[in-house]
């Protein structure tokens, strides 16, 4: 069953995040009034992605960028239909028409581009068909793109309190990293101010507390601290409150403490039901 | 005679009345009048106060069921709710990623007055575009030890199933 909704409700960065996460194979479609954009997957890495205004052949696209002639382009074309079912990106590899990692340096960074321009979309519908894979003939990457940076340089785009508030709704949460950040953040580059916030992140600041140190605005830390989020490297808590109290007032009662025995009683009541 | 209670909680239309309607052994108490705001284009009668359900364990122990209001505006009756109950299920329509972020600010709002049981109920599992628990899962970035479960609020063993895993929970929080 395809995944679809509205990134307006269910943004870009969380897409990616769960396609990271869930190690997921497929495409994820978004399209907006007469825009359409395609993201392809492998094991929760970006493959390729392609616009409906600039959805070419790898090699028309290398000839573009004056990275292939013509002729080298006609020449992988040809010995590509005697392949079976490997992509074209592998055939010029192949064949020496290009170096693995100039063609992964300039196809990374037209894909990078591509995808920050869809983190500009306020709205738009996406579905994602599971398994779905891309043309062998698409600019396909040689090493597949990790998308944590992709997620902290579409977050760095985003200038509105309203996506930052669903995830952390107050300055007075704490932050924390989980339990291994080191080993997700190798795909990540900070920029400075993000590497500040970063090295005050001890699990017992609040976000005001961070903001006060590095002398930074609150929006600036929230908004920093949303792509550590974003991209899987934190979590933000509540400050836990010595006594919860009601709005009226009183103290919260504190959680019954129950005995055993009587939950067995309520279990075997309900399997019997 | 004992009083135990269980509150079930989710985004307007997750399928909270049903739930309790499927396993409560009383005609459910439902205080519904016609919706006055955007929940209208979602369903034409929507919860505006709460729904109440009642299982008798024993002569001596009943298990009531309470259902929060959807709508934002009702939060104060989830603090109500919410003092002194035994566990959450936290109910999420599975085919609707625009409820996904008003889940989460209830599940935050609940875990932010004391560390109850809960589980998550994928409800609607067996409609088309229904999201998995494990789609789910991730959407809501709940830790491992959640269960997130699937669920189908209309049918009866799939929300004994719910009311069991979150009774499993209870269980190793309680005491001998």
């Amino acid at each position: 069953m395809p995944l679809v909704g509205n990134i307006r409700d269910f943004g870009l960065s969380d897409f990616l995040y769960l396609v990271d996460r869930g190690y997921k194979t497929g495409c994820l479609h978004l399209s907006r009034a007469d825009e359409m954009a395609s993201l392809y997957f492998e094991k929760g890495k970006l493959l390729t992605a392609t616009r409906k205004d600039d959805n070419v052949p790898v090699t028309d696209l290398l000839v573009r960028k004056g990275k292939l002639t013509p002729a080298q382009a006609e020449q992988a074309v040809h010995a590509h239909q005697n392949q079976n079912g490997a992509s074209m990106s592998q055939v010029l590899i192949d064949l020496h028409l290009i170096g693995r990692d100039e063609l992964q340096r300039v196809l990374q960074q037209h894909i990078e581009e591509s995808v920050y321009a869809l983190f500009g979309w306020s709205e738009g519908e996406f579905r994602f068909e599971q398994g779905q894979r891309p043309e062998p003939t698409a600019p396909i990457m040689p090493i597949p793109l990790p998308v944590e940076h992709l997620i902290m340089e579409g977050v760095r785009r985003i200038d509105e309190w309203g996506r930052i508030k669903d995830r952390i709704p107050s300055t007075d949460m704490v932050v924390k990293f989980i339990e291994q950040p080191i080993e997700r953040a190798k795909g990540i580059n900070l920029a400075t101010d993000e590497w500040r916030v970063f090295a005050r992140i001890n699990g017992k600041d609040t976000l005001a507390e961070i903001a006060r140190k590095t002398g930074m605005s609150e929006f600036d830390v929230c908004r920093i601290v949303y792509g550590f989020l974003t991209a899987g490297l934190v979590d933000v808590i509540r400050k836990p409150a010595p006594v919860p109290m009601l709005a009226t007032g009183r103290p919260l009662a504190e959680a019954p403490r129950i005995k055993k025995s009587l939950v067995t009683r309520i279990i075997n009541r309900i399997r019997g039901m | 005679m004992q009083t135990v209670k269980m509150v079930i909680s989710g985004a307007v239309n997750a399928g909270k009345t049903e739930f309790i309607k499927t396993i409560s052994e009383i005609e459910v108490v439902s205080t519904e009048r016609r919706a006055t705001d955007d929940t209208r284009l979602i369903k034409k009668e929507t919860t505006v106060a709460m729904d109440f359900g009642r299982i008798a364990i024993g002569d001596d122990l009943v298990l009531h069921l309470f259902g929060t209001p959807g709508q934002k505006r009702f939060d104060f009756m989830w603090e109500i709710l919410s003092e002194g109950m035994l566990g959450l299920v936290i109910l999420v329509d599975s085919t609707r990623p625009e409820t996904f972020r008003e889940t989460n600010r209830i599940i935050d709002f609940f875990m932010s007055y004391r560390e109850t049981p809960y589980v998550v109920a994928a409800n609607k599992q067996d409609r088309p575009n229904a999201w998995s628990p494990e789609e789910l899962r991730l959407a809501l970035r709940l830790p491992a030890h959640i269960k997130v479960l699937p669920c189908m609020a209309t049918d009866r063993e799939s929300v004994k199933n719910v009311l069991l895993e979150l009774l499993d929970v209870i269980m190793q929080r309680s005491e001998d």
